[in-house]
C-alpha cells in the first residue's frame, strides 16, 4: 500500500513538474536561458533516492519532455537516465552529504548534463546543439538549478517518505 | 548482502532503461508509425493540462519578461519608432514595388499565394527548452492535409516550413531563423534567383549564394520567395527587406543582409499553405 502510494506520489509529482515546466518555467528566461527543470528532476531524484530511482525518474521525465522537443524521441530519456543513475551512485558512494553539497552537485551535474546532451545530440545528427551559446546556457541553467534543487529535494523526500529509513 | 542485491537490481534497471531509450531513438529515427501514434496520444493527454496551466501562468511569464527584458524592450521600442518613420516614407515606394512584383510574377507564370488553399493553425508549443530555438509545434497535422515541407506564413511573410512528417493532429514548423533553413529568393525587380538562409534567433537572414555582382540591388529592396520550378515555396511570399549589401571575397556574388518581415517570436497563430509543388493540381 505504501509502495503504491509512493508510486502515485512520484507520478503526480513528475506530471505536475512537467506541466509547470512547459507552462511556466520555460518562460522564465534569464539571458534567453530557461531553467532545466527536467534535468534537475533526474539529478535530485538520484540524490534523494539513489541510482535506481534516479535512473527511473530521469527516464520518465525525459520521455515526457521529449514529446515536446524537436530532437529525437528518447534522447532526453537516455541522457537523464544516465545522469540520474550517475548522480545517485556518486551520492551513495562518495558524498553522503550535507544539503549544501547536494545543491552544489545539482548545479555542477546540470552543466555536465547539458554538455553531454549537446555532444551526444550532435553525434546523433541533431543540429544547433553544440554552439557558441552552449557554455552560457550551461552556466545560467546551473545557477537556476542551484536554486531549484532545494525545493525539488524536499519534494522527492515527500514522494518517497519510506526511503530515508528503510529502502536505502 | 542486501547492498549487493540492491546494486545488482539497480544495474539491471539501468541496462533495461538504456536499452529502452536506444530502441526509442532508433525507432524514431526510422519514423516508426506506431511509435509516432503513441507519442501523439501522450502529447494529447498532456496538452489539455498544459493549456490550462498556460492560461494560469501566462501573466507570470509576461511579467517576468517585462522585468528581465526591460532594456531590450526599450531599445526595441526605439527601433520600432525609427522603423515606423521609415515605413511612412516607404509607403509610396511600396505601391510601385507591388506593381513591379505583380508584373514579374505574371511574366514568370507563377502562382499567387492568395490562390493557394491554406489552413490556420495555433502554435501549441514554442521553445520549451534551451536547444529548440528554431522550431514550434502547431495543432494541425496530416488529418488537415498538412505535409512535410509545406510553407508556413503569417501576415508578415514566410516564417518557416513543416519539418518532417506531421502527426495526425500536430506538426512541427522549422523557423526561417534556423541557420540550417534555406529558401530560394529573388529581389523584387531583378530576375536573379538566390539562396537565403537563417542567421539565428533575432538575427537577420543572409542571401549568400546566387546573386551575381551585376544584379542591381539597393538597401530597402524587398525580397520574396522565388517560386521557381519545383521550389518548395510558391512565388511572392515576402521574406524581408535588404538592409546591407556586401560582396564575397572573390567579388563574384553579392551577399545581402535581409531583415525578416515576419516576426518569429511569440507566435500564436500561423497559416500553413497547403502547397505541394510535386502534387498534381497544386
Amino acid at each position: 500500500m505504501n509502495t503504491l502510494s509512493s508510486y502515485a506520489r512520484s507520478a503526480l509529482f513528475l506530471v505536475t513538474v512537467l506541466v509547470l515546466h512547459l507552462a511556466l518555467f520555460s518562460d522564465l528566461r534569464v539571458l534567453g536561458v530557461a531553467p532545466e527543470v527536467p534535468l534537475a528532476i533526474a539529478i535530485t531524484a538520484g540524490l534523494v533516492g539513489g541510482p535506481e530511482r534516479g535512473a527511473v525518474a530521469g527516464f520518465a521525465i525525459g520521455l515526457g519532455i521529449d514529446l515536446f522537443l524537436p530532437t529525437l524521441f528518447g534522447l532526453s530519456a537516455l541522457i537523464y537516465t544516465v545522469w540520474g543513475y550517475a548522480v545517485g551512485l556518486l551520492q551513495e558512494r562518495i558524498f553522503r552529504s550535507a544539503w549544501w553539497i547536494n545543491v552544489l552537485v545539482a548545479a555542477v551535474a546540470t552543466a555536465g548534463g547539458l554538455l553531454v546532451y549537446a555532444v551526444l545530440g550532435e553525434l546523433l545528427g541533431e543540429a544547433n546543439l553544440y554552439t557558441d551559446r552552449l557554455y552560457m546556457v550551461m552556466a545560467v541553467a546551473a545557477a537556476y538549478n542551484l536554486v531549484l534543487s532545494l525545493p525539488l529535494l524536499g519534494l522527492w523526500r515527500w514522494s518517497w517518505p519510506r526511503l530515508l529509513g528503510e529502502d536505502r | 548482502m542486501a547492498t549487493g542485491t540492491r546494486t545488482g537490481r539497480s544495474r539491471v534497471t539501468l541496462i533495461f532503461l538504456l536499452l529502452s531509450s536506444a530502441t526509442l531513438l532508433t525507432l524514431d529515427a526510422r519514423d516508426f508509425g506506431p511509435l509516432q501514434r503513441t507519442e501523439e496520444t501522450l502529447f494529447d493527454l498532456i496538452s489539455p493540462l498544459r493549456s490550462g496551466a498556460d492560461r494560469v501562468f501566462d501573466p507570470v511569464g509576461d511579467a517576468w519578461t517585462g522585468v528581465t527584458g526591460y532594456d531590450e524592450l526599450e531599445s526595441e521600442n526605439e527601433e520600432l519608432r525609427q522603423e515606423l518613420q521609415m515605413l511612412e516614407g516607404q509607403r509610396i515606394l511600396d505601391s510601385d514595388a507591388a506593381i513591379r512584383l505583380e508584373s514579374l510574377l505574371d511574366e514568370l507564370g507563377l502562382p499567387y499565394v492568395q490562390d493557394i488553399p491554406n489552413i490556420v493553425a495555433e502554435v501549441v508549443t514554442a521553445n520549451v527548452g534551451n536547444f529548440d530555438r528554431y522550431s514550434v509545434q502547431i495543432n494541425r497535422g496530416a488529418e488537415d492535409g498538412v505535409r512535410n515541407g509545406m510553407p508556413v506564413v503569417t501576415r508578415g511573410g514566410l516564417i518557416g516550413r513543416i519539418d518532417g512528417d506531421p502527426g495526425r493532429r500536430h506538426a512541427r514548423v522549422a523557423l526561417i531563423t534556423d541557420p540550417g533553413f534555406e529558401v530560394g529568393v529573388l529581389v523584387v525587380g531583378s530576375d536573379d534567383v538566390a539562396l537565403a538562409s537563417g542567421g539565428g534567433r533575432g538575427e537577420p537572414l543572409v542571401v549568400g549564394k546566387g546573386l551575381e555582382i551585376d544584379t542591381e540591388v539597393a538597401v530597402g529592396d524587398q525580397v520574396v520567395t522565388s517560386g521557381v520550378d519545383r521550389s518548395r515555396y510558391p512565388a511572392g511570399i515576402p521574406i524581408g527587406t535588404v538592409t546591407e549589401i556586401d560582396y564575397d571575397e572573390a567579388r563574384l556574388f553579392q551577399i545581402l543582409t535581409v531583415n525578416p518581415s515576419a516576426n518569429t517570436d511569440n507566435l500564436s497563430f500561423v497559416t500553413v499553405l497547403l502547397y505541394d509543388p510535386l502534387a498534381e493540381g497544386s
